[in-house]
């Protein structure tokens, strides 16, 4: 076994074959080679060159060269990204009241403009009225605006964490026919704002195009391309030990239902590292024959090629059908964003995930934030509890403030912050304490935790603004 | 005490190391000795209670600045250690500065271009901004980068790996060699003070080597007190008791030392001398046996009292105790304003307020201080005061003696601390302090009785029931805050939640049933019942509404709803469904045939029901839309006024509820009966086919699962159609529908519950299936997977479940406590996450939210920067008001009653899940909604 790995780690080094094969006649370790030194080689019967840049590539760590390796692949041109064409177009409502609001030097959000327009599309009203209805909603909402030094954020954390305390801890089932478990109330709250990697239930929501929308068997195609099948699930397998092979015998309607065919098995199964080059298909059996007269190796193939992929996409354990507004999409146990976005027959604008970590992997940041906050609302929504959109955005954006998705807690934003003694406040103390000695650490004393600590006034609402006065003296006339 | 506000204000605080010869400067004494009192029981000089560092008994004074007890803040002394030992704290910070340099010249081992490319990042890093914990990682970075050389770079020396073992040893991997404490110190004097600002490391706060202790600090006796018990026995804190322990083996050590004892002992006594002062820092650390008490209880030495809850940032620095505080049982009282709390006579006598007297106020504080503590008169209350203040800062305690004297000597100047009147403005709390309703300003009124007092409005924002909750008052003791309790907290000011932008405070319960039974289908009143409920509406000056005349008869009468329109602002306009509505496909509005379609115009309820969609807590459009354009004032008068109407009318009308409510005829039991005995049988064919194979199974699902999801259909199906016939059995006139109904309390399911099927019990959303072995109890066979052995209960709460279905149902009670335990605490601490994460942001001048080191997270607050209590439902602006004022009653054809948006309930505690069930007809069988909140604390 030590020499195979060690011919592996030498072909993973950039070293030839055939010099490989040499070294290993002599030797059965890396460092046992780079000991020898180059001399030793050219004992061997390599040329002297090659033997001192042997030694060299040897020298280096794995891991310098699993960089390289990285570097090669960024060397890779990437197919240029697709432009984004599709952009809101303003309707001509829309374009009218914005036209009027510029004029009158007001400025509206844009979802009140939307509104607005959406309201009065089928009135035929002029433009005295139009003019009337932007000013006075402005006054409207300008009356409606946050206070200054507002704490927008112990608000948005009270009124994410008070309904917390009436949320129940069971998970149930998803809404709808696909009764696939899905994590709901508290446990999925904590985890969105944990940003765990993986959430306990991973889940994707698929929606289909084409023709695959509307019709059932394709539909069914399409999910079985999505659906994870191991070799089990199409087949049982039997260790034959008199003739140390293993033999798989397919079940053909399993095979015909998930549209695989017999030799797309054998292929798949000679990618196996364990039975590499072993398998053969005779008949309507497979048989993967050992190579080597033991036990432990039948085991260690039967092991390997169980739970083989014969199709699908790693991670979703399953795929279930359901009908929606008369076109069919795919609900998913587990997921895979990445992969399940090249499958055909998938509206991919429209896939949907649980898996925040996963949606800002693939499609950024933005995506990501997105993600949080319709995960949240509808965490919250299914228990039936109204919570502001806005203070859930604000948890949002403070988790992706800084370019990737931060938890709230010890190892994100909690931990993160400027002030050592907010830090010790909160967890790990000592740590936080000894750490800020050594570096000598300054504590401006901005934030709230600090200045209650010190005993001073906080530096938010009231707290934020002054009044300087001073008063005349008795003496002073003026 | 005289200068009042703040003058000066800490700037900023800055954490360094002490050295050794800054902990030897800033002692007040060495100590030498173990002991710590003489035979006397006086404190022995240079042991660890000596006088010089400070007093804990009153009388004494301290032998270095003279101060008494409470005067002195105490002053450090110092031990002096045989030989060196490690700072646990910073073992790593230790490891990761010997693993970088060179052994020999004490150079950070990288080369002159590497460390100035890194010095050049961390200037940029500060120049950018870069919090202490990015510098920390970037110099761990740096760190690493340097360690595991085989060579010095700069003097050539051969490097030998070391390694830590836990906790405070260090070894060279190669032979196994002991670094000795002694060592690493000489290794990290060596280390050039240019290359620990490489490496993060402030040389000027800490050098390395004041990490390995030379000197030791020993705390002030008023941070370590002993205590002397009833015997007379003293008892020394723990820190004392750890410093004993350093004290003994450093002497040991050095005797050991200076008289040449083998290496062998002396290095045992040194191993000591680092477990007793590693203890001393931690008594937590990983490795070693934590350090105990005699009765065998670990030690809470330097790390634990500054960690955890109880520990001292949490317990005593983030979080303070008060004095002018008090705390007791609650109880309710609807004739209070919301914004008023009854307080006791015997609180307000010992709570006081302090007065600064001036030359106007003089006379009449004077009367107050006259009176003395205890005026004897209760009723009427008058106040009287507890202390005053001389200009000089002295207190002096009024007593019904000297109280003639005291207000003789009053002179301007002075601050009298007067006892609670009538109108004071109070902080009033209840724990769990969830959100900022939790704590709201109310308006004293002193009344007899031992109890707080409040209307039942304000329940919902602090979550009080009256089982047994006792709640917390504050007086505030400065104008400032009093004022800006008034302006910010005061009740009225709260009534819009900023959670979801409807009203958190609102009608609740009976006001629900009175504004139901005041207007549902218009009843009328004769003038002495409209008088008897108008008469309530006290001094708010409201006009009697002219009367109808009854054209057969006559006679006068008032309606209820023109009874109800006293209350509304004149001028006040809004239309919406209320609670009541069946939800019929083709609304016919104005006709309505349950008087479900409420419109009110120029302040006149022209039709329509109140109920808990019109003036409840949470879903009151009324009161949303008073509070938001009426103003707090007027909302506050609003809730007043219809919490008097109602309780006038239901008092009119009477109302009362029990077990009869429940009845239902004997022809809808045995419907009921007859269904649930089919669903029974439908599961026990389904059990059948699935013994015998021919149940079809569900793709994706085991055949097992597949019957257990097929169960769980028909029985929740059995429950339903039970619910369904017995409420069809109970009519609008049966008391208990009148509230489920008008939303006033209890939901249509539990109606259902206890005159029809109590319904499947669950356990983690599955049938009980746990127990004995294959089966929940022994009253069943084996195996049997049938709808009575698998927890469904047939019989209503009425009816009474059997033995089984009484143990099932405990069951998933059971679960539900549980439930409700674990989730308290997982939520409480995600919520202090939250708020840790999220308590520095704020709306700053330029409309942006930021952090405090000025870091945008928004740049417009919620995208539109509304202030989410200002909101609609959400939205900017009342779009339904937007035209209406534009294009007044031309409006109506472009106003938008959307059912979903007016129905849309905001953050509703109780959801009706008999709805619920029907819109979706799923198969959502628990029963776990019953009210466990009752019964005390």
């Amino acid at each position: 076994m030590a020499k195979k790995d060690t011919m592996k780690a030498l072909l993973n080094r950039g070293i030839s074959d055939e010099a490989a094969a040499l070294l290993l006649s002599k030797y059965n370790t890396l460092s046992a080679i780079s000991a020898a030194g180059a001399d030793a080689l050219v004992e061997l019967g390599l040329p002297e060159d090659e033997a001192v840049t042997i030694i060299q590539k040897i020298g280096k760590r794995p891991s310098s060269s699993s960089k390289a390796k990285k570097v090669v692949e960024e060397e890779i041109p990437v197919a240029p990204m697709e432009e984004v064409t599709e952009f809101y177009e303003y309707s001509d409502g829309e374009k009218r009241l914005m036209a009027i609001a510029e004029e009158e030097g007001v400025d509206l959000p844009m979802k009140v403009i939307v509104d607005i327009a959406a309201r009065i599309k089928n009135a035929d009203l002029d433009d005295e009225v139009c003019r009337k209805l932007v000013t006075t909603a402005y006054r409207m909402y300008s009356s409606h605006l946050m206070d200054q030094n507002e704490s927008a954020g112990v608000m948005a954390a009270h009124s994410l964490g008070e309904p917390g305390t009436q949320m129940n801890m069971r998970t149930f089932h998803y809404a709808g026919v696909a009764n696939i478990n899905v994590t709901q109330g508290l446990p999925r709250l904590i985890e969105i704002v944990d940003a765990r990697r993986i959430p306990s239930t991973p889940s994707m929501d698929i929606p289909l195009k084409g023709i695959a929308a509307e019709d059932e068997n394709v539909a069914r195609i399409v999910a079985s391309n999505i659906e994870i099948t191991t070799l089990l699930d199409i087949a049982s397998i039997e260790t034959d030990i008199t003739n140390m092979r293993l033999v798989v015998r397919p079940d053909v309607r399993k095979m015909e239902s998930k549209g695989i065919k017999t030799s797309d098995i054998v292929e798949k199964l000679n990618k196996v590292k364990a039975v590499r080059g072993m398998v053969e298909e005779s008949d309507f059996e497979i048989v993967v024959t050992s190579d080597e007269p033991s036990y432990k190796k039948l085991q260690v193939m039967y092991d390997a090629i169980k739970n083989a992929k014969i199709k699908g996409i790693d991670g979703i354990n399953r795929a279930v059908l359901s009908k929606t507004e008369g076109s069919w999409k795919i609900i998913t146990e587990g997921s895979n964003l990445k992969e399940v976005l090249k499958v055909e027959g998938v509206d991919a604008d429209h896939v949907m995930t649980n898996s925040i970590l996963e949606v800002a992997d693939v499609l950024g940041i933005e995506a990501a934030r997105n993600s949080i906050i319709r995960e949240a609302m509808g965490t919250l929504g299914e228990a039936g509890l109204d919570v502001d959109i806005r203070h859930i955005m604000l948890v949002a954006d403070l988790m992706t403030n800084d370019g990737y998705v931060k938890a709230i807690g010890r190892h994100g934003v909690s931990g993160k912050k400027s002030s050592v003694l907010a830090r010790a406040a909160f967890e790990i103390t000592a740590a936080h304490l000894l750490h800020a000695a050594m570096v000598g650490e300054v504590d401006h004393l901005e934030g709230v935790t600090e200045n209650i600590i010190v005993g001073q006034p906080v530096t938010l609402g009231t707290g934020a603004v002054n009044i300087i006065y001073t008063p005349k003296k008795k003496g002073d006339k003026e | 005490m005289t200068a009042r506000g703040i003058t000066k204000r800490i700037g900023s605080i800055k954490f360094s190391c002490v050295s050794p010869d800054e902990i030897r400067k800033m002692s007040a004494t060495k100590i030498i000795t173990a002991d710590t009192y003489d035979d006397e029981g006086y404190p022995i000089d240079m042991g660890l209670m000596d006088p010089h560092m400070g007093v804990i008994e009153p009388g004494l004074r301290c032998k270095t600045c003279g101060c008494k007890v409470d005067e002195c803040p105490g002053h450090f002394g110092h031990i002096d250690l045989a030989m060196p030992v490690i700072h646990v704290g910073f073992i790593k910070d230790i490891k990761m500065l010997l693993e970088s340099t060179c052994c020999h010249c004490g150079r950070l081992m990288l080369s002159e271009d590497q460390i100035q490319a890194r010095r050049e990042s961390m200037d940029k890093m500060e120049e950018l901004g870069g919090g202490t914990i990015e510098v920390k990682n970037f110099s761990k970075e740096t760190a690493k980068d340097a360690s595991g050389k085989g060579v010095c770079p700069y003097c050539g020396e051969e490097q030998v790996k070391i390694k830590l073992d836990k906790p405070t040893t260090f070894r060279e991997v190669e032979d196994n060699h002991k670094l000795t404490p002694k060592e690493v110190r000489e290794r990290l004097e060596k280390i050039p003070d240019d290359d620990l600002v490489t490496l993060g490391i402030d040389p000027s706060t800490c050098r390395p080597e004041w990490m390995v202790l030379t000197a030791l600090a020993v705390p002030p006796v008023t941070v370590r007190p002993s205590i002397t018990l009833d015997s007379g026995d003293r008892s020394e804190d723990d820190l004392t008791h750890k410093l004993v322990d350093v004290l003994r083996i450093n002497q040991r050590l050095r005797e050991n030392r200076d008289a040449g004892a083998p290496q062998l002992i002396v290095e045992d006594l040194w191993e000591l001398l680092q477990y007793h002062v590693t203890t001393y820092f931690d008594n937590q650390t990983s490795g070693i046996p934590p350090a105990r008490h005699r009765s065998g209880r670990p030690l809470k030495t330097l790390a634990q009292r500054l960690k955890g809850k109880e520990g001292r940032f949490r317990s005593n620095l983030s979080g303070k105790r008060v004095n002018f505080s008090a705390r007791t049982v609650i109880s309710p009282d609807p004739l209070l304003s919301i914004n008023e709390v009854g307080v006791p006579v015997f609180a307000a006598r010992e709570l006081t307020v302090p007065v600064h007297v001036n030359e106007h106020n003089i006379e009449k504080v004077r009367e107050i201080v006259a009176r003395g503590p205890e005026p004897g008169l209760d009723n009427p209350y008058v106040p009287g005061a507890n202390y005053v203040i001389r200009s000089d800062g002295r207190k002096i305690r009024i007593t019904s003696r000297n109280a003639e004297e005291v207000a003789e000597r009053l002179e301007v100047d002075y601050t009298v601390e007067r006892q609670l009147v009538d109108g004071d403005v109070v902080l009033f709390n209840r724990q769990p302090s969830l959100h900022r309703m939790s704590m709201m300003a109310h308006r004293v009124r002193i009344m007899p009785g031992r109890t707080f007092r409040f209307n039942l409005c304000v329940c919902p924002p602090y979550n009080a029931d009256f089982d047994g909750d006792e709640m917390n008052l504050h007086v505030l003791q400065s104008d400032e805050a009093r004022a800006e309790a008034r302006i910010l907290m005061q009740v009225q000011e709260n009534i819009l939640s900023p959670r979801y932008g409807g009203p958190i405070i609102g009608s609740v319960h009976d006001h629900i049933t009175g504004a139901y039974f005041l207007t549902h289908n218009n009843p009328r009143f004769d003038r002495e019942a409209a008088a008897n409920i108008l008469f309530r509406l006290d001094g708010e000056d409201i006009p009697f509404p002219e009367p109808y005349i009854d054209e057969v008869t006559g006679e006068q009468y008032w309606t209820g709803k023109q009874l109800f329109s006293t209350v509304l602002p004149d001028d006040f306009r809004t239309t919406f469904k209320a609670n009541i509505c069946q939800n019929c496909s083709v609304c016919r509005k104005e006709e309505c045939e349950y008087d479900a379609y409420v419109k009110i115009r120029d302040g006149q309820l022209l039709c329509g029901t109140i109920d808990v969609k019109g003036v409840g807590n949470s879903k009151g459009k009324i009161l949303d839309r008073i509070a938001r354009d009426y103003g707090s004032d007027r909302a506050r008068i609003f809730i007043n006024q219809v919490t008097r109407l109602a309780l006038g009318a239901i008092m009119n009308h009477g109302f009362s509820t029990g077990i009869g409510d429940e009845d239902i005829p004997p022809e809808a039991a045995l419907q009921i009966t007859n269904h649930s005995q089919e669903c029974i049988d439908k599961v026990s064919e389904l059990v059948a086919s699935y013994q015998d194979g021919t149940l079809a199974q569900m793709p994706g699902r085991s055949l097992r699962e597949t019957l257990e999801v097929n169960v769980m259909q028909v029985l929740g199906k059995a429950r339903d159609e039970a619910g369904r016939i017995a409420g069809k059995h109970l009519g609008m006139s049966n008391p208990a529908v009148i509230m489920a109904k008008s939303g006033a309390r209890g939901s249509m399911l539990n109606l259902s519950q206890m005159a029809g099927c109590v319904g499947q019990q669950a356990v983690r959303g599955e049938r009980l299936s746990r127990g004995y072995w294959n089966r929940t109890l022994p009253h069943f066979e084996k195996g049997d997977l049938g709808a009575y052995a698998r927890g469904f209960c047939s019989n209503s709460y009425k009816s009474g479940l059997s033995p089984t279905e009484f143990f099932f149902h405990a069951m998933g009670g059971r679960e539900g406590l549980v439930d409700t335990a674990v989730r308290t605490s997982r939520s409480g601490y995600m919520q202090r996450r939250l708020v840790s994460a999220l308590e520095d942001l704020k709306l700053t001048s330029d409309g942006t939210v930021r952090n405090t080191v000025g870091t945008v997270v928004q740049f417009r607050y919620g995208e539109d920067g509304a202030d989410p209590s200002r909101t609609v439902r959400g939205k900017a602006i009342d779009y339904d008001d937007l035209f209406a004022e534009v294009l007044g009653d031309e409006a109506d054809a472009l106003l938008h009653i959307d059912n979903s948006d007016i129905g849309g309930d905001y953050g509703s505690l109780e959801k009706d899940e008999m709805e619920y069930i029907e819109e979706e007809d799923s198969d959502e069988y628990d029963d776990l909604d019953m009210d466990y909140d009752g019964g005390g604390e």
